[in-house]
C-alpha cells in the first residue's frame, strides 16, 4: 500500500502538473532578519530577500557560509522569526500558522540529527506519530519510504552505531514520513562521502520528479549546477541574482557556473 | 496543546533518559549503593573513634594526698574510671611542682601544643592541704560549722582541664575527664558528711523524674519529620537538574533539538513532554534515594544501638508508614516545581558541561528554603506557610507528626503557593523555548570592554530587558548596602537626610543615568509623556479611594507576619520622629520624594525594559517586586509589592508616570494623614462615623469603618475599570 500512495501522489503531480506550477509553494517578500552580537554589534543576517519556489522544482540557496542560507530556511522551517517581511508556505504564514508550516514541510539540514539512543525506525515512527499519522498509515509509510532508501537491515541499529551516510538516510525518511509538499535540505550533502552524496542527490532529484516543491541550499557549485531548476545565488543576506540556471548564464554572459559567481560576489565586494 | 504529543514527547524522552546508562545509575544504582556504603564507612569511623585512647596528663599528683584517692599507680582509681574506661584514657602522672616563673597555664600549653596529650588536668599547689583544711571544719562541732566555711572553700584552688577545643580528640579527653572528676568530687562530698555525722540523703533530698509521654511512633515520627522531607527535597532537586541539562542544553548539543522544533510540535507541547520527563526522574531520584536511605538507617541505627554505645543511641526506630504516603503526595507538585526550574535554567546552556554550571546557582537559591523549616523554632503558620518550598516541608512535617487540623488549616496558601510557583516555573521554561535568543545562543567572547561597548554603541530607544534587569538589581544591592552601613537616625533631620539622599542618590540616580546613557531616547525610556487627559485626577482619586483598603492590608500582613520586637524598638524613635516634625516636611521628605524618584526607578525604566519581555504582566509582576524588595522589611514589602503591581497597571494603561507620581504621592501621604488622624481621634475623639481606633503594636492603628469600606471598594473599582478602558500603551519596540 506504501508504494500505492507514493505511486498515487506521483500520478496525482504528473496529472495535475501544470497547475501545480502554477501555484507558488513558498513565498518570501522583503525577508529581513536582524540579531545582535556582543562582539559585531547588530548583525543583518538576511536583508530584504525575495523569491519564490514551485512545486516540482527545485529552488537552490547557493553562497557560501555565513551567507544566510540556513537563517533563510530556519526562517522557511518556523524555528526562527523573521524581524521583518512576509513568507508563506503552502499559503500558511510562518508567523501566524506555525504548526501549520511544520506540517507542510521536512525538513533535513546538518543542524537536524538523529537521536542517539534510537533506532533509525523508531526515530521516524516517533517523528510520524507527532505528525499524527495513524498506526497503519504509519508502517505502510515507513515501509515504502525505507523500501525507497534502501535502509535495509541498519534501521534497527541506533543512532549513535549508524555511519553518517546511515543517519542521514535517517533523517531524509523521517523528513519524508508525513509525505510533505515541501522539502528543504540545507546542506545536507555536508560530511557525506561522495558515494552517499550521490544517493542523496539522486533521491532529491525524485522528489521533485514526484512533484515536490524542493528547496536546496549548497555552498557547492556542482551541486547546484546538476540539480536546481532555479537559483539564488546569496551572499552577505542578499540575493545577488535569481533565476534558471540558463538564464544567468545568459545575463551575466558566463557558461561556468563558479565564474558566474565569483564574478558577482567580487562585484559586491568591490562595486 | 495535544495530549497525544506531549504524551508521545514524555515517553520518547523517558525511553530516551533510561538507554542511558549514566542516567540509571545516578537515579537507580547510586542511591541504592550510595548509603549501604555509607552506612558501612560510618560504622568503621565509629569504631576508629571507639578504639583510640586519648592521651591525659595530669599535673600536680602531689597535691592529690586525699582521701579517696583519685589515682592508684598510673591510673585513676576504678572507683571513678570503670575498666571500660580507663581502657581510653593513656594516663601520665607527673608530680610536678611549679618553678620560678612558671605557670600552670605555660606548661599545659606546651604539653598539649608539642606534646602528644590531648587533655591535661592540673592540680594546682596547696590544693590538698586547702581541701583538708575545709574538710576537718565542717567535722568541727556542729555549732562552730557555719563560721567560716564559705571563706575555706573558695580558698581551695580549682583544678584545671587544658585542652585543644578545635581537635575533636582533645574535646573527647575532656568529656571523659570531667566525668571522672565529677564522680571523684561526690565521693568526697559523701564522705565529707560521713565524717560531719550529716545524713548524705541531705545533699539529695528528692529526685527529679521525667516523664516522657510521647508515643513512641510519634517520637520517632519527630525525628523522621525533619530529616525525610529535606532528603526528599534535595534529591528532587538534583534528580530534576541533571535530565533537565540533558534534555536541554544535551539536546541542543547532539543537534536534535532543532529536529523537535521542525516537527509539527508545539514549543509548549515539547516543554510539557521534557516536564513530565524531568518531574518523573525528579519523582523517582527522591523516592529511591529516601528507601534506601530509610533502609540503611534503620540497619545503622539498629547496629549501633546494639553495640550499646551511648552517644550513639539515637532513637530512631523505622520511619512510620504514613510518612511515605505523605512524601508520595506531596513529592509530584515539589518535583514539578524544580523541574520547571530546572528546564527553564538549563535552556540556557548550550553545552551540558555549561548546564552543570548552573546547578550551584540554583542550588544556592534552594538551600535556605529547605533548611529554614529544620530550625528548631519554626513552625507552620500563616506567614511561613506562604514561602515557597519551606512551606511546603513544614507542611509535610505536619502531616508525619499527625497534626492534621494544623496542615488541614494550612493546606489552601501551602497548595496555592506551591501551585502558583509551579505555574511560574512552567511559563519561564516556556517562554526560554520561545526565546530564539535561548535556544540558539552561540559561544561568545565576553569581556568587561567589549560588553561596555556594546551597552554603548548597541544602543536602543528604549531600554532592553537585560538593562531593567541589571538596573533592579543594583538598586536593591546599593540600597542594602546603605542601610546595612548606615546607623539608626537620631533625629527627624538626620532621617530626612538619609530618605533623601537613597531616594536620590541610590533609586533615581541609576535609572536616570542608565536612560540618559544606556538608551537613545531617555524620556520615552523613564516613560516621560503626558498623560491621557483625566489620568492624574483619576490616580489621585484611586489612591484616596483605596486608601481604607490599604491599611485593611497592612494591618492583615502585620498580622500574618507580626513585627519582632527588636524591630519595634528600631521603629519606634522613627515614628516619634515623624509624628513631631512639621507636617508639610515630612509630605515632602516622605511622601513626594520617594514618589517621584522610586517612579522614574521602578515603573520607568525597569517596567519599561521588562515590557521588552513580551508580557506585561510579567514585566508588571517582576518591577513590583524589585520595588516591594528596595523596602527591606518583610512587612513593607509585602504591600509594596501589591500597590507596585496597581501602579504598574496604571503605568502600562497610560504609558505615563505622571498618573504613576500622583497616585504614589497621593498613598504615601495618605498613609502619614492617616497616622496624624490616629493621634488626633485618639486624643481628641471624634470622627466616629468614619474611623475608629484599636491598639497595634505600633500604637493606635486607624480603621475605617465597615461602610467606609464598601464606598471605597465600589470607586475603587469603578476607577479601575476606566483605567482599563484606556488603550494600552506600546512602549514595546525594537
Amino acid at each position: 500500500m506504501g508504494s500505492w500512495v507514493l505511486g498515487l501522489a506521483k500520478q496525482e503531480s504528473i496529472r495535475s502538473f501544470e497547475n501545480l506550477a502554477k501555484t507558488v509553494m513558498i513565498h518570501v517578500r522583503h525577508l529581513t532578519k536582524h540579531y545582535s552580537d556582543l562582539q559585531r554589534g547588530p548583525i543583518v543576517a538576511l536583508s530584504d530577500v525575495s523569491f519564490d519556489a514551485f512545486p516540482g522544482q527545485i529552488y537552490g540557496l547557493l553562497g557560501p557560509n555565513g551567507a544566510g542560507k540556513t537563517t533563510a530556511l530556519r526562517i522557511l522551517s518556523t524555528i526562527l522569526r523573521p524581524t521583518r517581511g512576509q513568507v508563506t508556505v503552502n499559503g500558511f504564514d510562518v508567523v501566524r500558522q506555525a504548526s501549520e508550516v511544520r506540517r507542510q514541510i521536512g525538513v533535513v539540514s546538518a543542524n537536524t540529527a538523529i537521536y542517539d539512543r534510537m533506532t533509525g525506525r523508531e526515530f521516524v515512527e516517533y517523528f510520524g506519530r507527532l505528525h499524527g499519522l495513524d498506526r497503519a498509515t504509519l508502517q505502510e509509510r515507513i515501509e515504502a519510504v525505507f523500501a525507497n532508501l534502501q535502509m535495509g537491515a541498519s534501521q534497527d541499529l541506533l543512532g549513535s552505531k549508524l555511519s553518517s551516510g546511515m543517519r542521514q538516510k535517517v533523517s531524509i525518511a523521517r523528513a519524508l514520513i508525513h509525505d510533505p509538499p515541501v522539502l528543504i535540505f540545507d546542506e545536507a550533502t555536508c560530511g557525506l562521502d561522495v558515494l552517499v552524496a550521490r544517493a542523496l542527490l539522486r533521491n532529491v532529484a525524485e522528489l521533485r520528479d514526484q512533484g515536490k516543491c524542493v528547496v536546496f541550499s549548497t555552498h557547492i557549485m556542482r551541486e547546484a549546477e546538476r540539480l536546481c531548476d532555479r537559483l539564488a545565488i546569496v551572499y552577505r543576506g542578499r540575493i545577488l541574482a535569481e533565476g534558471t540556471l540558463d538564464s544567468l548564464r545568459e545575463q551575466y554572459g558566463e557558461e561556468d557556473l563558479e565564474e558566474l559567481f565569483f564574478q558577482l560576489i567580487e562585484g559586491e565586494r568591490c562595486p | 496543546m495535544s495530549l497525544t504529543s506531549i504524551r508521545l514527547i514524555w515517553f520518547r524522552e523517558l525511553r530516551d533518559q533510561l538507554r542511558d546508562r549514566r542516567t540509571i545509575f545516578s537515579i537507580a544504582i547510586l542511591p541504592l549503593v550510595l548509603y549501604p556504603l555509607m552506612g558501612m564507612v560510618f560504622l568503621q569511623v565509629a569504631q576508629f573513634l571507639r578504639e583510640h585512647p586519648t592521651e591525659v596528663k595530669l599535673m600536680g599528683a602531689a597535691e592529690l594526698a586525699t582521701d579517696p584517692a583519685l589515682v592508684e599507680g598510673d591510673r585513676f582509681a576504678a572507683a571513678f574510671c570503670p575498666p571500660e574506661e580507663s581502657q581510653l584514657l593513656n594516663l601520665t602522672v607527673s608530680s610536678w611542682v611549679l618553678e620560678e616563673g612558671e605557670t600552670y597555664a605555660g606548661r599545659a600549653t606546651a604539653a598539649i601544643r608539642g606534646g602528644p596529650y590531648d587533655a591535661v588536668v592540673v592540680f594546682p599547689h596547696s590544693f590538698s592541704a586547702r581541701l583538708s583544711a575545709f574538710r576537718k571544719h565542717l567535722c568541727s562541732a556542729a555549732d562552730d560549722r557555719d563560721v567560716g566555711a564559705s571563706e575555706l572553700a573558695a580558698q581551695i584552688p580549682a583544678p584545671e582541664i587544658f585542652v585543644n577545643l578545635a581537635n575533636d580528640k582533645s574535646r573527647i579527653a575532656r568529656d571523659r575527664l570531667e566525668r571522672i572528676l565529677q564522680r571523684w568530687r561526690e565521693a568526697i562530698v559523701r564522705e565529707t558528711l560521713r565524717d560531719s555525722r550529716f545524713p548524705i540523703e541531705a545533699t539529695e533530698p528528692f529526685r527529679i523524674q521525667a516523664t516522657d509521654v510521647s508515643e513512641e511512633s510519634l517520637r520517632r515520627a519527630a525525628v523522621w519529620s525533619k530529616l525525610l522531607p529535606f532528603i526528599v527535597l534535595i534529591w528532587a532537586l538534583t534528580g530534576a537538574f541533571y535530565p533537565a541539562i540533558d534534555l536541554c542544553a544535551g539536546e541542543k548539543e547532539r543537534g536534535t533539538l532543532e529536529t523537535l522544533l521542525c516537527s509539527p510540535a508545539l514549543r509548549s507541547e515539547i516543554v510539557w513532554g521534557k516536564l513530565l520527563t524531568v518531574t518523573t526522574f525528579s519523582t523517582v531520584t527522591a523516592l529511591l534515594n529516601l528507601f534506601s536511605l530509610a533502609l540503611t538507617g534503620i540497619l545503622l541505627f539498629g547496629r549501633l544501638s546494639r553495640m550499646g554505645d551511648v552517644a550513639m543511641r539515637v532513637e530512631l526506630g523505622a520511619p512510620p508508614l504514613g510518612a511515605f504516603f505523605w512524601l508520595l503526595v506531596t513529592i509530584v507538585p515539589i518535583a514539578a516545581l524544580f523541574s520547571g526550574l530546572a528546564l527553564a535554567v538549563a535552556s540556557f546552556a548550550r553545552s551540558s558541561k555549561e548546564g552543570q554550571y548552573y546547578l550551584m546557582p540554583l542550588l544556592l537559591i534552594m538551600l535556605p528554603l529547605m533548611t529554614l523549616p529544620m530550625l528548631p523554632a519554626v513552625e507552620l503558620n500563616l506567614g511561613f506557610s506562604m514561602l515557597p518550598v519551606a512551606g511546603m516541608m513544614l507542611w509535610l512535617r505536619a502531616l508525619i507528626e499527625g497534626e492534621y487540623l494544623l496542615a488541614a488549616r494550612h493546606a489552601v496558601p501551602v497548595i496555592g503557593v506551591t501551585m502558583a510557583c509551579c505555574w511560574l516555573a512552567i511559563r519561564w521554561a516556556e517562554h526560554q523555548f520561545q526565546s530564539e535568543e535561548v535556544l540558539f545562543r552561540e559561544s561568545e567572547r565576553f569581556g568587561p570592554r567589549l560588553w561596555l561597548r556594546h551597552l554603548m554603541r548597541d544602543r536602543q530607544d528604549t531600554p532592553t530587558a537585560t538593562l531593567a534587569f541589571g538596573c533592579g538589581l543594583l538598586i536593591l544591592m546599593i540600597t542594602f548596602l546603605a542601610s546595612v552601613q548606615a546607623t539608626a537616625p537620631a533625629d527627624w533631620s538626620a532621617l530626612a537626610t538619609r530618605v533623601v539622599f537613597t531616594q536620590l542618590g541610590l533609586i533615581a540616580a541609576p535609572a536616570v543615568l542608565s536612560a540618559w546613557l544606556l538608551t537613545r531616547r531617555p524620556g520615552r525610556s523613564l516613560l516621560w509623556h503626558a498623560a491621557p487627559r483625566g489620568s492624574g485626577l483619576a490616580a489621585v482619586a484611586l489612591a484616596v479611594a483605596l486608601h481604607p483598603w490599604v491599611l485593611v492590608l497592612g494591618t492583615g500582613i502585620r498580622r500574618v507576619y507580626p513585627l519582632g520586637e527588636e524591630t519595634l524598638r528600631a521603629l519606634e524613635p522613627l515614628v516619634a520622629a515623624i509624628s513631631q516634625a512639621p507636617l508639610w516636611q515630612v509630605l515632602l521628605v516622605v511622601a513626594l520624594v520617594p514618589a517621584v524618584c522610586e517612579e522614574l526607578a521602578f515603573r520607568g525604566l525597569i517596567l519599561t525594559g521588562l515590557r521588552r519581555l513580551g508580557s506585561d504582566t510579567a514585566a508588571i509582576l517582576i518591577s513590583s517586586l524589585f520595588f516591594g524588595l528596595t523596602h527591606g522589611m518583610l512587612q513593607q514589602s509585602l504591600a509594596a509589592t501589591l500597590v507596585g503591581m496597581l501602579i504598574g497597571l496604571i503605568a502600562v494603561q497610560t504609558g505615563s508616570l505622571w498618573p504613576c507620581i500622583l497616585f504614589h504621592a497621593t498613598h504615601n501621604s495618605l498613609a502619614i494623614g492617616a497616622a496624624r488622624l490616629g493621634e488626633y481621634v485618639s486624643t481628641q475623639g471624634g470622627l466616629e462615623w468614619l474611623v475608629y481606633e484599636q491598639v497595634g503594636p505600633l500604637g493606635g492603628e486607624l480603621h475605617y469603618r465597615g461602610a467606609v469600606l464598601l464606598v471605597s471598594l465600589m470607586f475603587s473599582t469603578l476607577l479601575l475599570v476606566w483605567f482599563r478602558t484606556l488603550s494600552r500603551s506600546d512602549t514595546v519596540n525594537s
